[in-house]
């Protein structure tokens, strides 16, 4: 399930490609340093639509895929809920060592910035 | 014999004729628009407060994987159980929780109802951060990086690299 970007990664299907990001357009490695794919920038992790989740197979939308949220799995791991900003997929990519902390973290507290109810609440319970 | 349940078609008798139904429970009937958890066996009815597509359970958030693209096609032949993954926020600050299908692994997003339970809701919201790994590194770390850079804001942003 890797959304690898560009074709210059796809074509040399070696480690040592590099794609440009979608969204601040800086050159990204294609795997990142432990050996595992990478499929969004590590700076804004913002991904493109390159694979379809669903089918397995390829996607001819090629839309980026904004990070909407963070999904913390029953084993631990960390994933990034992407959505694809042309046709609305979802999905679901792990986290990298060297993603941003600080958009991570941003997106993780970001329900709590505007709750549908007041939280004081829950102090009493 | 001391009561014949009439139901004894073995002997080939007389069946006694069933008792006319004027309350439909099924399909149909008067409560035809409510639908049971698959998670927690709530019974819940269809009309949600806020939203005109109720697609999850007020009580433990787990929802059914029916709808492929449009909210309330029905279009999708998976039917499997889907739990609540995460919480994720709209740009006008509308919650929405992300589903994942425990059969097929399909992500779906929907905005959570008025009665939804907040403590369940609240729980999803809190999973990342009450995460004691990657979570309290992340933030400890974050926590740092500020406190190092508010003493002397004036320099960090000379070091920062300028476009030109």
């Amino acid at each position: 399930m890797s959304n690898r970007t560009t074709t210059s990664s796809r074509t040399s299907g070696s480690g040592l490609g590099t794609f440009a990001c979608a969204w601040c357009r800086s050159t990204v490695p294609a795997h990142a340093a432990d050996g595992a794919p990478r499929n969004h920038c590590p700076a804004c992790l913002q991904s493109r639509h390159v694979l379809d989740h669903v089918e397995g197979g390829r996607s001819d939308c090629a839309g980026r895929m904004s990070p909407i949220a963070v999904a913390v799995h029953a084993s631990g791991d960390w994933t990034v809920i992407h959505r694809c900003v042309r046709c609305d997929e979802l999905t679901s990519n792990p986290v990298c060592a060297d993603d941003n902390q600080l958009v991570l973290m941003r997106m993780a507290v970001r329900p709590l910035a505007q709750p549908p109810f007041p939280l004081e609440a829950f102090g009493a319970l | 014999m001391a009561r014949n349940n009439g139901n004894s078609s073995s002997k080939g008798g007389r069946r006694r004729p069933q008792r006319y139904k004027d309350v439909l429970h099924a399909r149909g009937g008067h409560r035809a628009a409510d639908f049971r958890c698959v998670a927690c066996r709530l019974d819940v009815p269809l009309d949600a407060p806020g939203t005109a597509h109720r697609n999850h359970c007020p009580n433990c958030l787990a929802s059914l994987h029916v709808d492929r693209k449009i909210p309330g096609d029905r279009d999708a032949d998976c039917r499997g159980r889907m739990q609540a993954l995460c919480m994720s926020v709209r740009g006008d600050g509308e919650w929405m929780i992300i589903h994942l299908c425990a059969s097929c692994g399909e992500l779906s997003a929907n905005r959570i109802a008025g009665d939804d339970n907040p403590l369940a809701l609240v729980r999803l919201a809190l999973r990342p951060l009450a995460d004691r790994g990657y979570a309290a590194r992340a933030l400890l770390a974050l926590g740092r990086a500020e406190g190092e850079q508010e003493p002397d804001s004036g320099r960090t942003r000379v070091r920062a690299p300028r476009p030109g």
